[in-house]
């Protein structure tokens, strides 16, 4: 079967250190006041004693039916055959069309280049057999990345073993990133 | 909150919309209007391409890499309405500029004037409403593919349209009255008024299914359009568009066509009742760009 990347992101897990995001920052360049990922907050739900809060990482979902590909009128946003969804600089004139497609408003424009900029999945680092640097870097290990069509992978074992929500399914994107809310105690081995 | 289209992208969708709307104006006014209307068709043609080159410079200069925007013309991407949308304005604008230099009067025909000239007038007649309708019509598409609630309602493309022949009818009734030479005349105008105020009437009652439709549908879309009609754009929506771009244009064109206008005020409602509509389709463009932008899933 075709490779698909995605993530798992584990929100009992997350603690809300915003690692990721500086991890991102680091690895990728990515100019201050703008971020390819982020952490958000559920507020405080429930009432006095019985409150929790809850803490969402996320970026891009890479969709299986991204809508930042189809609108873009250059063929800058595209849809690797591994699912990443990438922009190819030179090809982006910086319409922002595919910025304000996207429901999880998961693009931005890039105010130094001008084009559209978002989570790439630490392609450079893939090349190098590493996984994306949010997700190294992540305290928790509430991020983890693979592919979600091979069973042996991680995120494969714990799609299968927890039970998972996507966001914004109803819209039809198909986004790649399952998010599970129940604890998990352990994380499996796997790819 | 930050939004990514601004004013530049709001002006571009009416241009737009202007050109094709005086574009069809003219056209039609040739077609079957015969000697009577050739000052309209006149005026439509002479004003037709320069709205929209204006939108072409604003949104060229809304580009974050402006001079890639030649990369829109290296491709066809049919899924993207904004490369097949391209594409068709770039061919609208250069259509419309000759189209404006067959009206010119023959000594400025500099490049040369034929016996054809005529004929090519006709026959562009006969293709750009065609052209002037996807110009028109394709902005909404535009706005149907991103994914937000507001711009889901699959009636935009058409409200886009009706409000594209509004303004553009108007436009030319507001130059018609105001240029100085060749005033276009009672009847003529009259004929405009009527055709616009029928616009008007569909446009209000598109509005009013569009925003129907989109409470009707899901909560993110009820909540989108909750946003015009008692949240952040309700003065806008209620004042700048349903009160001063459609009812109080439509009360004046009703008075002007029923004669109950007395001369001397005549031109003064022409000229605001056409101005008004100019307005009003303005902010069409404005509030479904920005609550667009501003309206999510959830």
């Amino acid at each position: 079967m075709a490779v698909r990347m995605g993530f798992v992101i584990i929100t009992s897990r997350c603690i809300d250190c915003d690692a990721c995001m500086v991890a991102c920052r680091a690895e990728n360049d990515v100019p201050l006041e703008r971020t390819r990922n982020w952490v958000k907050s559920s507020g405080v739900q429930g009432q006095f004693p019985l409150v929790k809060e809850v803490f969402q990482p996320g970026n891009c979902m890479h969709c299986q039916h991204p809508p930042c590909v189809s609108v873009c009128p250059t063929g800058a946003s595209q849809k690797r055959p591994d699912g990443i969804v990438i922009v190819e600089n030179s090809k982006c004139i910086g319409c922002k069309y595919c910025i304000v497609s996207c429901p999880y408003n998961a693009r931005f424009a890039n105010p130094e280049t001008g084009k559209a900029d978002k989570c790439t999945f630490c392609l450079q680092r893939l090349e190098q057999g590493l996984g994306p640097a949010c997700v190294q870097t992540c305290l928790g290990k509430s991020r983890q990345a693979g592919d979600l069509n091979d069973p042996n992978s991680v995120v494969s074992k714990l799609i299968a073993k927890y039970p998972t929500r996507q966001l914004l399914k109803q819209v039809g994107t198909g986004p790649n990133i399952y998010y599970i809310d129940v604890a998990v105690p352990e994380i499996p081995e796997g790819k | 909150m930050e939004f990514t289209w601004g004013l530049m992208i709001v002006i571009y969708l009416f241009t737009a919309g202007l050109s094709a709307g005086a574009m069809v104006t003219s056209n039609l006014a040739l077609l079957y209007g015969g000697q009577e209307f050739e000052r309209v068709s006149r005026i439509g043609a002479y004003i037709s391409p320069f709205p929209i080159s204006l939108g072409l410079g604003v949104l060229l200069l809304d580009l974050g890499s402006p001079f890639n925007f030649y990369r829109l013309f290296l491709t066809l991407q049919v899924r993207s309405p904004m490369s097949y949308g391209s594409w068709a304005i770039l061919l609208f604008t250069t259509l419309s500029v000759i189209y404006l230099y067959l009206w010119l009067p023959e000594k400025f025909q500099i490049l040369g004037h034929s016996k054809s000239s005529e004929k090519w007038k006709r026959g562009l007649a006969k293709f750009m409403p065609f052209l002037s309708v996807g110009v028109a019509s394709y902005t909404g598409l535009l706005l149907n593919a991103a994914v937000r609630p507001l711009w889901n309602a699959p009636l935009l493309p058409v409200l886009f349209l009706v409000s594209a022949l509004s303004t553009g009818i108007a436009s030319v009734i507001l130059i018609a009255t105001l240029s100085p030479w060749q005033r276009a005349r009672h009847r003529e105008l009259h004929v405009l008024t009527k055709a616009d105020a029928a616009l008007i009437i569909l446009e209000g009652l598109l509005i009013l299914i569009i925003i129907i439709m989109g409470r009707l549908h899901s909560a993110s879309e009820a909540m989108a359009f909750g946003n015009l009609l008692y949240g952040h754009y309700a003065g806008i929506f209620w004042l700048l568009i349903v009160g001063l771009g459609l009812l109080l244009p439509f009360s004046l064109e009703l008075l002007e066509l029923k004669d109950k206008i007395p001369v001397r005020w005549a031109l003064t409602v022409t000229i605001s009742s056409s101005f008004l509509v100019l307005v009003g389709g303005f902010f069409v463009r404005y509030i479904i760009t920005y609550a667009g932008q501003m309206s999510g899933w959830f």
